[in-house]
């Protein structure tokens, strides 16, 4: 039997839930689920405190209601299904190793850092540092996907190493900033001074933008990879047209005050 | 002038940053007033000047006057009771006041954020993020024959900082002061700073980590398309020739202020100077030092550091310091509505916070702590008035460059220090939330 959880009390401070986690819920019963602690500010509180609770001992975990104020939300989560009905706050499936996590609201700042695998994916807008480092940490996500179907804000994909982050619309500045590796598609605009600090790694828009002076410009040409990876995000529900398929794409490479092998790849039609 | 006149030699000036400990004071002790500041610059004269003895209530509880006791009693409930306190501001006051205020989140399982937030904050980011290359100010005279201003405007906002710490005096290895050194300045416009500079640079606004991150690249020895002079407005030219004398330079100092880091790119405008710096000592000595505002916010910055092992925007609610600008930073925490409680210390968020931050500082309760009265201890539940740091109050503060300089009492104030209030509130909301009984130091 599925578990739903649906928020009856509003926080009224930020309320820390890392408990929120499908795997964790799965073992389970629905008073045990009640008596999980959670942060309330500075105060211990319980789910309970906060959610009515139906069901139990499942890997599929529903949660309605605006969670806008819930943090950490399904922090460390390997497995299983959570729906989020509704908005959540920040730090959402902080290092997460496996499963999937739905949001049909917007998502904070914060969505997925440092992730390890599984896949997020917010049907609305999502803030700031999107599968990023956390400060004082060089790496951030290792794995895994992150797909958003409105806006993402700065810093998205900060010290990002491996996986990959897809956006609708736009993205804030320094999209991929200090990037290792991994892919990273704005289906909008780039933001100003993305790829700064880049090492490798792959950064596509299907719009022009301005690049950084340490980036240089390669070629103009079709990459024969960006078809299987568009098509992929096309079957994920992200508006790619017939175009992008099989149009051309200018490549910058940089940065070159790192170790210029990544490349900034922009549609040309 | 009263015949009750004291003279007092090498006190310092807490009005900004530069924290110059070469004041010679005349007091009136009848007047309680400082009628002459000599070596005081016109910033620090206004400062001296203007710091009497109020006629104002030693506290108040909702705009009416009470003993400062049940005022300490009042502030002491509010923290306890809080489930999101915040503490912010310190920066205007001694180390030995900022010490109790970290007790004091520490025990509430509060916020504890200060001004930097709103100023330095993003150097703070990226000082962990890049690291800091760094030089006492005494080196800087001694040693350095290539100034950098970057994003600030000196001559008006640390009117002493060429001519006590940088340009134009005379050090060990420069005994020609300002012949000895090559004086370069960057700014989107010409100000006062601009006539001491032999090089300036006129950056485009908003473009400055493109130029940052262009003369990194030449530093390192990648080439730039000519095209750089219309992304920043300064000359492929004008740049190499840059990179040129700041590699072949003996020690070469970069002062950035806020025009870098409350700019579009932020920490990252500080994290690409500071790049900069490193990537310059494969080939000389180079340091990078934040021209700081407030007379003490470098000592908020080094106490929050010892004490927490973050600079700013620290969180204690789970029992441990936790570190997240955005997140834990007061306009933040105001703005989104999340702080129940606020201790506001020599600071007045209510006159320059963002409006939505100060519509929410109305909202919930405030305790503030400043020598005057002030926008926000206008709209406390609990005020106080405290005595002035470095007139009123002897302690500790840090000069810009992370230097202790103590400080000394001009004339006494009828009003408790910040120290003692604090310590105050410290002692009853330890007593309130059951914490530790930590030896508290003695006031004097």
């Amino acid at each position: 039997m599925s578990v739903t959880l649906t928020l009856h009390t509003q926080p009224e401070v930020p309320l820390e839930a890392e408990c929120l986690s499908p795997d964790r819920l799965a073992t389970l019963d629905q008073a045990g689920i009640a008596a999980l602690p959670v942060l309330h500010g500075n105060r211990n509180m319980t789910v309970g405190d906060f959610f009515s609770v139906d069901g139990g001992k499942d890997l599929t975990v529903r949660i309605i209601g605006d969670l806008g104020r819930v943090k950490h939300v399904a922090t460390g989560m390997s497995g299983g299904h959570l729906i989020i009905d509704g908005n959540i706050g920040s730090h959402l499936g902080l290092g997460m190793s496996g499963g999937e996590i739905t949001v049909t609201g917007h998502a904070g700042d914060w969505v997925g850092p440092e992730m390890g695998g599984g896949r997020i994916v917010v049907r609305g807008d999502a803030g700031h540092m999107v599968g990023s480092a956390y400060r004082g940490s060089k790496v951030g996500m290792r794995g895994g996907e992150i797909i958003v179907h409105g806006r993402i804000g700065n810093e998205a994909g900060n010290g990002m190493r491996r996986g990959m982050i897809a956006v609708a619309a736009d993205s804030g500045d320094f999209t991929g900033v200090n990037m290792i590796a991994g892919s990273i598609f704005v289906l909008g605009r780039l933001g100003a001074r993305s790829g700064a600090g880049m090492k490798r790694g792959t950064i596509v828009s299907l719009h022009d933008a301005e690049v950084l002076p340490t980036y240089s410009y390669a070629a103009c040409y079709h990459p024969v990879f960006l078809r299987h990876y568009l098509l992929r995000l096309r079957q994920l529900g992200l508006p790619v047209e017939e175009a992008h398929l099989g149009g051309r794409y200018r490549r910058w490479s940089g940065d070159s005050v790192e170790l210029n092998r990544g490349e900034i790849l922009l549609f040309a039609g | 002038m009263g015949d009750n006149i004291k003279i007092i030699e090498n006190a310092t000036c807490t009005f900004c940053g530069c924290v110059c400990d070469d004041m010679h004071l005349t007091v009136d002790l009848d007047e309680k007033k400082i009628t002459k500041a000599k070596n005081a610059c016109v910033l620090g004269r206004a400062w001296f000047a203007q710091h009497g003895i109020p006629d104002y209530p030693q506290a108040t509880i909702g705009g009416k006057e009470a003993s400062v006791e049940d005022a300490v009693e009042e502030a002491a409930q509010i923290l306890a009771e809080a489930k999101f306190p915040i503490i912010y501001g310190l920066s205007d006051t001694t180390c030995e006041a900022q010490r109790h205020a970290v007790a004091i989140a520490d025990l509430i399982h509060g916020c504890i954020d200060t001004t930097t937030s709103v100023c330095h904050g993003p150097s703070g980011i990226a000082f962990q993020g890049v690291g800091e290359s760094t030089a006492t100010l005494g080196e800087v005279k001694n040693r350095a024959d290539f100034i950098m201003y970057w994003g600030g405007n000196p001559a008006e906002s640390h009117p002493r900082h060429f001519t006590r710490y940088a340009v134009t005096t005379k050090g060990l290895y420069t005994p020609n002061g300002k012949k000895d050194r090559t004086v370069v300045l960057v700014d989107v416009r010409k100000t006062p700073s601009a006539p001491v500079a032999d090089i300036f640079l006129s950056v485009k606004p908003g473009r400055d980590f493109e130029l940052a991150w262009a003369l990194r690249a030449l530093v390192k020895g990648r080439k730039l398309d000519p095209s750089i002079e219309q992304v920043t407005g300064v000359s492929l030219a004008t740049l190499e020739d840059l990179v040129d004398r700041m590699k072949n330079c003996r020690y070469g100092v970069l002062f950035f202020g806020m025009g870098l880091t409350m700019t579009r790119g932020r920490h990252f405008n500080s994290g690409a100077v500071l790049a900069l710096t490193t990537d310059l000592n494969e080939f000389t000595h180079f340091v990078a030092k934040p021209v700081r505002g407030h007379g003490n916010v470098t000592g908020a910055d080094n106490v929050l550091s010892w004490q927490t092992g973050y600079p700013f925007g620290v969180n204690f609610s789970r029992g441990f310091p936790r570190f997240n600008p955005g997140e834990f930073t007061t306009v933040d925490t105001l703005a989104r509505g999340d702080a129940d409680a606020a201790l506001i210390i020599a600071s007045d968020p209510a006159s320059n916070f963002p409006r939505k931050a100060i519509e929410h500082l109305g909202a919930i309760p405030v305790i503030a702590l400043d020598t005057k009265q002030t926008q926000t201890t206008n709209l406390a539940r609990v005020a106080f008035i405290t005595a002035t740091y470095g007139i009123n109050t002897a302690g500790t503060v840090y000069r810009m460059d992370d230097v202790p300089i103590t400080l000394r009492k001009a004339f006494d104030s009828p009003y408790p220090t910040d120290e003692e209030i604090l310590t105050a509130i410290r002692r009853r909301v330890q007593a309130l939330c059951g914490g530790p009984a930590v030896p508290l130091r003695k006031v004097s």
